[in-house]
């Protein structure tokens, strides 16, 4: 079994650009289940269908839970069991970096990502975790660049837990819009197959939050 | 609070320039705050942040004091800044906060269009401060806690970050997360 495991911002791009039928036939083509945990449910439906702003977000992306496109992870992993590993993961991952001016800790990752790496961590089994937001991904891949990032905002120097750090180096990432060149490249996206298309995507993505640079789209675009 | 001695001294300094007439002052002022509210990222320190950016903001549009109730919402700022800074000067935070909070439920005893426009700085205030939170490095799920926003709300503002483009926030080549995605769909 292989799992794709969906953090709310991918979930709320890609529905924001219409794109919830792509990742439809993404499924269809994919040998293993899409999931959402508890947290990112309650992001992605639960809170959205009390806004009237986001309401029909909110049911589109329950339709796709209705018709198990996207599955809940307590089909696979029990909420209890999911919920202590969440807590260990936030711990983890909210001591990794540390004020020098007053020794506290700088929180960084919240219940929703936590969660989905602690699905990542309990599945045994191939997995992915799609993020669009930039500091968990960072805390993961590249904890120093992070730790630049922060010291450089807010003018203080911070130290680092590199043994902390290194519990999320086992995790695997993709962001939304790699899952779209994926989908493009498997020719799943129902308008014409040209770079125009890959690049108004690619960047309307962007535009709806998911953390990628120009020059990263544009070097997509060349391996397209 | 954390920090409290910080926030004070904003505080008195935010009340000096709202007699100056001075929304740039004000406005830089807020970005001090919301360094510190990203280490502490405690709400209070933060609520403090999103108040100081909407007074630079509401001072800023002079045409506002040309509308009914103004001296209304005037006068609560004035009065309940004062209070706020004695209240927290005294280590008093649950007064402190109280007289925070009536600043907005001022907006609330002003008929007509200037307590709708008000109350949208703020909503919008909170929306720009959790942006600024995550351009410090905070995920964007905790930014949208710590402000109370919601992530729909913050994405289209996250996705117009400049953030992103910085060859710091790049932990990953493209050819190799792109081969992680394609594996996985194999």
């Amino acid at each position: 079994m292989k799992y794709v495991i969906f953090d709310t911002g991918p979930l709320i791009s890609l529905t924001m650009n219409g794109l919830l039928p792509v990742l439809e036939k993404l499924k269809e083509n994919f040998n293993g289940e899409f999931i959402i945990t508890p947290s990112v449910k309650q992001e992605v439906i639960d809170r959205p269908m009390k806004i009237k702003k986001y309401k029909f977000e909110a049911i589109k992306i329950k339709n796709l839970v209705d018709r198990k496109i996207l599955k809940y992870s307590s089909d696979f992993i029990s909420n209890n069991v999911l919920e202590k590993e969440t807590k260990k993961i936030m711990k983890l991952g909210n001591g990794v970096l540390r004020s020098q001016k007053n020794g506290e800790k700088i929180s960084i990752i919240h219940e929703g990502e936590a969660s989905c790496i602690a699905f990542a961590r309990l599945c045994k089994c191939e997995n992915v975790i799609i993020i669009d937001e930039r500091s968990t991904r960072l805390l993961a891949e590249s904890p120093q660049n992070l730790k630049k990032l922060i010291e450089r905002k807010v003018h203080t120097k911070i130290s680092m837990e590199n043994s902390l750090a290194s519990e999320f180096k086992e995790f695997k990432f993709i962001r939304s819009p790699e899952l779209m060149f994926v989908a493009y490249k498997k020719n799943l996206i129902p308008l014409k197959k040209d770079k125009q298309t890959l690049d108004a995507i690619l960047y309307s993505l962007k535009f709806k939050g998911a953390a990628i640079s120009s020059k990263e789209i544009e070097e997509m675009k060349q391996l397209a | 609070m954390k920090e409290a001695g910080h926030v004070l001294d904003v505080l008195k300094k935010v009340k000096r320039l709202i007699q100056e007439d001075n929304s740039h002052e004000i406005k830089i002022l807020s970005n001090q705050t919301i360094h510190q509210a990203t280490l502490s990222q405690d709400p209070d320190n933060i609520i403090v942040a999103v108040l100081v950016y909407s007074i630079g903001k509401i001072l800023e549009r002079k045409h506002y004091r040309n509308m009914e109730g103004w001296d209304i919402f005037y006068n609560s700022l004035l009065k309940n800044l004062d209070a706020g800074t004695v209240c927290l000067a005294n280590d008093d935070l649950s007064k402190c906060r109280i007289s925070f909070g009536k600043i907005r439920a001022s907006l609330n005893k002003i008929d007509g269009n200037l307590g709708t426009y008000i109350k949208d700085v703020f909503r919008k205030a909170e929306i720009n401060k959790a942006f600024k939170i995550y351009e410090h490095g905070i995920s964007s799920e905790k930014t949208a806690e710590l402000l109370g926003v919601s992530l729909w709300d913050l994405s289209s503002y996250i996705g117009q970050s400049s953030i992103s483009e910085a060859h710091i926030s790049m932990s990953m080549p493209v050819k190799k997360r792109l081969k992680i995605a394609e594996d996985i769909f194999q």
